[in-house]
């Protein structure tokens, strides 16, 4: 019973690789922009890509907001406030210079 | 032979940098790149003094502004390492509970077609996409959506979408599986990728 129960899981598990769902197939896609996908999972998802222009739309999404943020670093936080205030400046200025004459 | 003071003499005419002007010169900038990562003012604050400080002991010499620049920058990112190894230990770093259903509202829940995208609630397109990205207020939309992120979250996701550090960097760094890793990033982009259809691409059609 046990192995059989075991198989079983296997076998489910590797479908899933092999078939992935919508669901699976977008958690897929995150992760190869992280790693390299394992083979079965790499083929289910290519076939499900195949078939699912739901899925391919999503992954052209996450890659392009992947890329926005890449080539605009400087976007990602506001021009202001940001700024070191007149207060921190000074701060580090003066350990800077009790620094200095150490 | 020199002695110190006429060492330090040959210095300035080399064209050291007084420390004095790299907080007016680089201040501004190396502390919005510390506050991407560290989302906190004062820690951010922290890590751009810790960085003037060691730069200072580094004492090297530039041909341009720029090289000065990426030369602090890099002490920088090593400031903001430091910092997350550090908090790594004090706090638990799992933020799961985050979006924990991963849209599951938005896929088939059972019976024929189980997983697959709802259609309605499925990715919408976004037209002209790449024409966004030369508009404020889309950017405004992105940092609000990123703002929603869990501050470990947004954390990571920093790390791995804007630094590139690859994830088995990014799990030593915060002791995490890889695979703890890789949910977080996936619910990151799931969600943020859904913020900025509802309140940036939905409406700009």
């Amino acid at each position: 019973m046990n192995f059989l129960s075991k198989t079983t899981a296997a076998l489910k598990a590797g479908l899933r690789s092999l078939s992935p769902t919508c669901r699976d197939a977008s958690r897929f896609q995150s992760e190869t922009l992280d790693h390299q996908l394992p083979p079965a999972k790499r083929t289910g998802l290519w076939l499900h890509l195949l078939i699912c222009k739901w899925c391919r739309r999503y992954g052209r999404q996450i890659r392009f907001l992947r890329h926005a943020a890449q080539a605009n670093p400087d976007e990602l936080t506001e021009a202001d406030p940001q700024k070191l205030s007149g207060e921190a400046r000074e701060r580090i200025k003066q350990r800077l210079q009790g620094e200095e004459k150490n | 032979m020199h002695t110190e003071g006429e060492t330090t003499d040959n210095q300035k005419t080399q064209g050291l940098s007084d420390p004095e002007q790299w907080v007016e010169r680089h201040g501004d900038y190396l502390l919005k790149y510390a506050l991407i990562r560290l989302r906190d003012t004062a820690k951010a604050e922290d890590a751009v003094q810790e960085t003037f400080l060691a730069a200072l002991k580094g004492g090297k010499t530039f041909q341009g502004r720029s090289a000065e620049k990426s030369w602090l920058v890099g002490i920088l990112k090593n400031k903001i390492y430091d910092h997350f190894r550090k908090a790594n230990r004090e706090t638990s770093f799992t933020d799961l509970e985050f979006y924990s259903d991963e849209e599951s509202d938005r896929f088939v829940a059972d019976g024929i077609g189980q997983g697959g995208w709802i259609h309605e609630l499925g990715p919408q397109e976004w037209i002209h996409a790449g024409e966004s990205l030369d508009n404020e207020s889309f950017w405004k939309a992105y940092r609000d959506c990123a703002g929603k992120l869990p501050k470990n979250v947004a954390a990571v996701f920093n790390l791995r979408e804007v630094d590139g550090i690859e994830s088995r960097e990014i799990c030593a760094l915060l002791n995490i599986s890889e695979n703890n890793l890789w949910v977080m990033l996936h619910r990151a982009r799931m969600a943020l990728r859904r913020c900025l259809e509802t309140n940036w691409f939905g409406k700009h059609v």
